[in-house]
């Protein structure tokens, strides 16, 4: 069952002056299509600037597309800040990376877990303490966390409050932006080993944002890769990963250094992301292509299907 | 060229690029030796005695979590630490002991027989001089070139860096270039002293994954190519592994095991190697479970035996008793663990 479904989203942001009528846009998502199936996890994942996590803030109806819908639960999103929205979010919450950043520092690990229970007033004060201790024990905390505060904790610590907090109201969906980026590698499993064993359990959908491409191929059913702005390559986990078909996917995937073997398949991609305010003409990977024709140059590509479950949006993957 | 760095190409002419099969190769002249390295900030102990060498032309990585002292290991070395540092024990540079020696003493090292680049480059930059002048400094300081001569080796290691249009680059501002880029700047300050030894900590952190492995193969070639040695300091087993020689890791202030990177991969005894490696989602194959190793390093104290015994799977009574030394178990292959010692592991 679709969760949630992007179509065609796009949001850009005004930059410059427009007293002095330099007023240009900077379009940060451009016309991304992806889903996220009830119990199953889809990965996106792009290098810094290319749009991933303006999408998870479109997708929470954080930002508001320009164009293009987001659907939740086959409902149009409701804009922010409204009454039909809030009702919403309650079934759709974010865990980010910044664990210090998210929670309180005032307030105690129990109040900041009670806190979205109040909030979306659920429950009595009686069993709001029963399932702050049942929570608690989901994430693999104990009771006596409930009296501590955010510094006391680790960072895998935090983590796992912060993920407490976002499963309170029982949400169906998961935005997770960088949920493990911050942490040390044995924390991280942790906090990914737990992520997909409550996602089993609550059948929870997630939409797993990250730069890392190992964590993502790890957790994702479906994954997303993003360039610029734009989805570029979009299907099975595995077959995205392991048999890469956009010239840019199959960079990303051989600068992974492998364990072991390192480098052995290194493909060299020449120069860095470009900032999303210099927009290439044609296909925004164009100048970074080692295959790229004068076609590439020209005329922006179409995420076309190619097999079951997969689109690509490359001139020479199209037509050879 | 001087003729030293001359002697190290010739050393290094025949060593391929990026094989780590380095089990039977001899063993070069050491050119830094670390003995009993221990540092302690106001009396907390968090470096407990560290033993290394680092060969000539050899690359090498220091693998661990944070507050593991990788970092600090190095800083100690090079004398980066602050004042409320305690360091002891020796790193001896040809006989000189670098470790507690004078700022002046030095100064005569760093950047010239050992240089170091940092995780943030645009940290470590002067944000209001141009980049040009920047590596003319180090240029004069180390080499003391200076005009003409000064300019056209800075436009030569702008190139070895791989900066595209060095000339006009040289007069660029360091806000003017990407993240990787300015990494590339850094590595060239730190290449224009002529360094035997290149001290890398965290170089490709900040950076997006296609750019990171520009970097790390630019260290690679580089370090072949001049012959000088490299340490890679990282929380990224499979950055480190992709590039180094061997790789140290470390735990709690200690190595815990060292061994060239063919063997620590394939053949590792340390429980906490082992549940390292497993704890890395693989970047092929199926996708197996993770290995979460329970709780966290230690903070402050160390408890009485083996430091990683609380979390350690395989541990026992005599474990959390007894701080195990370090065990020889094969050429060059170094490992911390009790239970390697009896013989209860293969």
């Amino acid at each position: 069952m679709t969760l949630l479904q992007l179509e065609k989203v796009s949001r850009r942001y005004p930059i410059g002056n427009p007293v002095f009528g330099l007023r240009s846009f900077l379009t940060a998502v451009d016309q991304v299509s992806l889903e996220v199936r009830k119990g199953e996890t889809t990965g996106v994942v792009g290098e810094s600037g290319c749009g991933k996590s303006t999408t998870g803030r479109l997708a929470l109806g954080l930002e508001q597309a320009d164009s293009g819908h987001v659907l939740f639960e086959d409902k149009q999103l409701a804009a922010a800040d409204t009454r039909e929205w809030r009702a919403k979010r309650q079934r759709m919450q974010l865990v980010y990376q910044d664990t210090l950043a998210a929670l309180d520092r005032r307030m105690t690990i129990g109040d900041l877990i009670a806190e979205p229970l109040v909030i979306h007033d659920i429950g009595d004060r009686a069993s709001r303490q029963q399932r702050v201790l049942d929570l608690l024990y989901a994430v693999g905390l104990s009771e006596h966390h409930r009296a501590l505060y955010p510094h006391q904790l680790s960072g895998g610590q935090r983590q796992r409050v912060v993920l407490a907090r976002a499963l309170a109201p029982s949400p169906s969906l998961l935005v997770c932006d960088e949920p493990v980026s911050a942490l040390d590698v044995s924390v991280q499993a942790q906090i990914v080993n737990l992520l997909v064993d409550l996602q089993q359990e609550l059948g929870l959908g997630i939409l797993f944002i990250s730069h890392d491409l190992r964590v993502v191929r790890h957790v994702s059913d479906r994954i997303v890769v993003m360039y610029l702005g734009q989805v570029v390559e979009h299907g099975r986990a595995d077959t995205v990963i392991d048999q890469p078909m956009h010239p840019y996917t199959q960079a990303l995937v051989s600068a992974m250094p492998k364990l072991p073997g390192g480098f052995d398949h290194y493909l060299p991609l020449p120069g860095e992301p470009p900032s999303p305010t210099e927009r290439p003409s044609g296909c925004p990977f164009h100048p970074r292509c080692h295959l790229a024709k004068d076609i590439c140059r020209q005329t922006q590509p179409e995420l076309l299907p190619l097999g079951p479950e997969r689109r690509v949006s490359c001139h020479l993957v199209s037509n050879p | 060229m001087n003729p030293m760095l001359n002697a190290f190409q010739t050393n290094s002419a025949n060593a391929a690029l990026f094989t780590s099969h380095d089990v039977a190769a001899p063993r070069k002249r050491p050119i830094l030796t670390v003995n009993d390295l221990t540092v302690s900030f106001s009396g907390v102990p968090v470096l407990h005695g560290v033993d290394l060498t680092v060969d000539k032309g050899e690359a090498i990585g220091i693998v661990g979590e944070s507050g593991c002292g990788k970092s600090v290991t190095w800083r100690a070395v090079l004398g980066l630490l602050p004042k409320s540092a305690e360091v002891k024990g020796e790193a001896r540079l040809d006989g000189f002991n670098l470790a507690g020696a004078s700022q002046s003493k030095l100064e005569q090292v760093r950047g010239g027989r050992i240089a170091m680049i940092f995780q943030d480059p645009a940290s470590a930059l002067n944000p209001v001089h141009r980049i040009g002048a920047q590596i003319t400094e180090a240029l004069r300081l180390h080499r003391g070139l200076t005009s003409a001569s000064a300019r056209a080796e800075a436009r030569r290691l702008l190139d070895q860096v791989g900066i595209p249009d060095a000339t006009s680059r040289l007069n660029a501002y360091p806000h003017e270039l990407s993240g990787g880029q300015n990494q590339r700047v850094m590595i060239a300050i730190a290449l224009a002293g002529e360094p035997e030894l290149l001290v890398a900590d965290e170089p490709t952190t900040a950076l997006d994954a296609t750019v990171q492995a520009q970097i790390l193969l630019l260290l690679k070639t580089i370090q072949r190519d001049t012959g000088m040695g490299l340490v890679m300091i990282s929380h990224d087993l499979a950055a480190v592994a992709a590039i180094c020689d061997r790789v140290c890791v470390m735990y709690a202030g200690r190595i815990v095991e060292a061994a060239p990177t063919h063997t620590l991969l394939n053949a590792p005894q340390h429980p906490y190697t082992r549940d390292l490696i497993g704890a890395i989602p693989p970047s092929d194959g199926p996708r197996v479970r993770l290995t979460a190793i329970p709780g966290a390093p230690p903070h402050g104290g160390l408890p009485p035996g083996c430091a990683y015994a609380p979390r350690c799977q395989s541990a026992d009574a005599a474990c959390a008793m007894t701080g195990p030394d370090m065990r020889t178990i094969s050429a060059r292959h170094v490992v911390r663990c009790l239970r390697v010692a009896d013989g209860t592991r293969q």
